[in-house]
């Protein structure tokens, strides 16, 4: 410690055989208990998969040396955890044995983890309750259906252009940050999504509350993700498309938040969490970041939105409900403020959660609302909480 | 003599009935060293919170360099050069010590949302060069604070987050750096150990000027050229410390009150 070599050596890190183990351990587990999971039809078996996950965690809460050496295995064999996390991701679709339905849940989960890593730039990095993330998601899925319905406009156009359109609309939103303070603030982020779902509902060229029907699949090279995909003689269900989609979207979506955590912006957003004045006597225009924030949010929201409109080609004003905003700022603290893994995880949890225990019929969101209460109990900041950043590959 | 780096002139701010501070023209050259005492309450650290863009003043101006930055919102007044401390140090304590200090560098880098997201070699090569700055400054602030720099600043006895927030201050690149009361909370040995950094940090840093609102009078003694007495709001005296401390008035405003507290 004391006669520290120069910031070069430490960037060079060296992957030990045991950092490959624990990485290839975490991953594979994780994986496994996922598909276990998502296959399980068993309510004393899912309730039993609970229970170890639940295990786990209180594990990690009483020794937090089992955390940090699993994160230093990830620190220390990057490039292995990325392969293999990118090769689990591809193949897990043939894992699946042919289900729809378990590649329905994986679509709309990664959906909701994108929801949830926008808004993680508000209410983790900057501490914002913004309660419009799913107004922004449904603005992002209206004016890409729109465009594709009324227009012909290809689905790999629409992408972009929603996305300019939510983020206007995050600027706007982000508007009255220059006045208000955060309670009321968070105020009008319920009414924007209140408005935005009435007009939704009162315009005739949404649709109304009939919605909009019809959206067309997207193609690439002449396939359309509406068919099935054949390949080495296996054959996916046409939610593979999607799947594939939004894991690309959820890979987008973290590469954004990591980049904007470790630079300059998301250092001005951690400081105006932390201290708003303080942070405004360093130089940080506290408005502008804020409204950065919005605008960051709405745009990843309305990249979801294009995808979820595309994937169920049909959409109506309540599937952008106050309800879906609160959903996604309940995976982000549930799952962990500010740490990427946690918000990821907070959302899958939070989507299949409540489909896997329908088996408890009326008594589902009761049950789900205990586990994540026991959760809360077991991890009071969060599934994986924020972590101190670090610099030249420490 | 040359326009001087900071000016106040006539600087007052009421609340309600209360003048917090009253008519004060300050005037500091760059390099120089002011330090503005007085009583509990006198309106010094309102003082700072109007040259720092903190509260509006109700009248007067504030130049900085001949320019007029009065009523300038406190992130453009920092970007311009006046950095500080605040009385009860404010801190991002849930980030570590380098966090925070390449958070006061904000306006000397110029990473944007774009920048990050579309060209992130060049937004981390500034963000670990930021780093690496930071540790050098948290280095000759104190050896101590550099071998704790990766943990988080909420954790640090108050001595040190005192050492923290300037250092913070002086990421900057300030033209002027403004203390407010730094020994507070600090024993003796502390503020022996802080006048040697504030010390330490003037002969790095010649062009940079200081004002420092303090009460311990050693430090009083052992730093600055010229004292600045504030008592009800009011500028009542000026001049070298020991020239300041004989004067009725002050002895009266000052020494006084500290006798009815005894
Ligand atoms: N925001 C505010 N609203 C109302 N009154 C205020 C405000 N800020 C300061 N004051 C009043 O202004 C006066 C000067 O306060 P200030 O904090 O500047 O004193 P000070 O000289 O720094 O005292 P101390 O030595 O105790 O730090 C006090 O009477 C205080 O109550
Ligand atoms: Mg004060």
């Amino acid at each position: 410690m004391m006669a520290e070599p120069p910031r070069i050596a430490l960037s060079a890190r060296h992957t030990s055989a045991a950092d490959v183990a624990v990485v290839a351990a975490a991953e594979l587990g994780g994986a496994l208990l996922l598909g276990l999971f998502l296959l399980a039809d068993d309510s004393r078996f899912i309730v039993a998969l609970l229970v170890l996950l639940g295990a786990g965690f209180a594990a990690l809460q009483i020794r937090p040396a089992i955390e940090e050496r699993i994160v230093a295995a990830f620190r220390n064999a990057r490039f292995t955890a990325l392969g293999l996390g990118s090769a689990i991701v591809l193949a897990y679709p043939f894992a699946m044995q042919g289900s729809s339905y378990a590649l329905h849940l994986l679509v709309v989960a990664q959906l909701y983890a994108v929801l949830a890593l926008a808004l993680n730039f508000q209410l983790g990095s900057a501490n914002i309750p913004n309660f419009a993330t799913g107004a922004s998601y449904g603005i992002g899925a209206y004016t890409s259906a729109l465009l594709a319905i009324d227009f012909g406009v290809s689905f790999w156009l629409t992408l972009p252009i929603a996305a300019v359109v939510a983020t206007a609309f995050g600027f706007l939103l982000g508007f009255p940050s220059m006045r208000t303070r955060e309670t009321y603030l968070a105020l009008v982020t319920i009414a924007f999504g209140i408005v935005v779902h009435q007009l939704l509902n009162n315009f005739d060229w949404t649709g109304g509350p009939n919605g909009l029907v019809g959206i067309p699949a997207p193609t690439i090279l002449g396939h359309s993700f509406a068919a099935p995909i054949e390949l080495f003689g296996a054959r996916l269900p046409s939610q593979a498309n999607f799947y594939y989609l939004a894991a690309a979207l959820v890979a987008l979506a973290i590469v954004s938040a990591r980049r904007l955590h470790d630079s300059r912006v998301g250092l001005a957003w951690n400081a105006l969490r932390a201290h708003e004045l303080a942070a405004r006597c360093q130089g940080i225009n506290v408005v502008w970041y804020k409204m950065l924030a919005f605008a960051v949010d709405a745009f990843l929201a309305a990249f979801a939105g294009s995808v979820y409109a595309a994937y169920v080609s049909y959409i109506s004003p309540d599937n952008f409900t106050f309800l879906v905003s609160v959903t996604i700022m309940t995976m982000v603290i549930v799952g962990g403020m500010d740490n990427t893994l946690g918000v990821i995880l907070g959302a899958f949890l939070l989507t299949l959660l409540p489909e896997k225990l329908r088996i408890f019929a009326d008594y589902r969101l009761l049950f789900v609302s205990v586990v994540v209460i026991l959760f809360l109990i077991l991890r009071p900041q969060g599934l994986f909480p924020q972590r101190p950043r670090s610099y030249g590959g420490r | 003599m040359a326009v001087p780096l900071l000016e106040t002139r006539n600087l007052s701010i009421r609340f309600g009935g209360l003048v917090a501070v009253s008519r004060v023209d300050l005037s500091l050259a760059a390099g120089e060293t002011l330090c503005i005492i007085g009583p509990n309450g006198a309106g010094k650290s309102t003082l700072f919170n109007l040259i720092s863009g903190i509260y509006r003043q109700s009248s007067g101006t504030v130049r900085l360099d001949g320019r007029d930055i009065t009523g300038w919102p406190a992130h453009r007044i920092a970007a311009a050069g006046i950095a500080r401390t605040f009385q009860s140090s404010r801190l991002f304590g849930d980030l570590t010590l380098v966090d925070n200090v390449v958070i006061g560098m904000h306006c000397r880098t110029r990473t944007g949302v774009i920048d990050a997201l579309l060209r992130p070699r060049r937004a981390r090569a500034e963000f670990e060069a930021a780093a690496e700055r930071a540790g050098e400054l948290l280095r000759l602030v104190s050896p101590g604070l550099y071998e704790r720099r990766h943990t988080l600043a909420g954790t640090l006895p108050q001595a040190d987050r005192r050492r923290l927030e300037i250092a913070r201050a002086l990421a900057s690149d300030p033209k002027i750096i403004m203390l407010d009361e730094p020994s507070s909370g600090m024993d003796d040995r502390d503020t022996d150990a802080l006048i040697e950094d504030i010390r330490l940090t003037m002969a790095e840093r010649p062009g940079l000027a200081y004002i420092i609102i303090e009460h311990d009078m050693r430090l009083v003694a052992a730093l600055p050229e010229r004292v600045v007495v504030i008592d009800y709001g009011e500028k009542i005296a000026e001049g070298h410390f020991s020239e300041v401390r004989l004067m009725p008035r002050v002895q009266e405003a000052y020494l006084g009150q500290k006798a009815a507290h005894a």
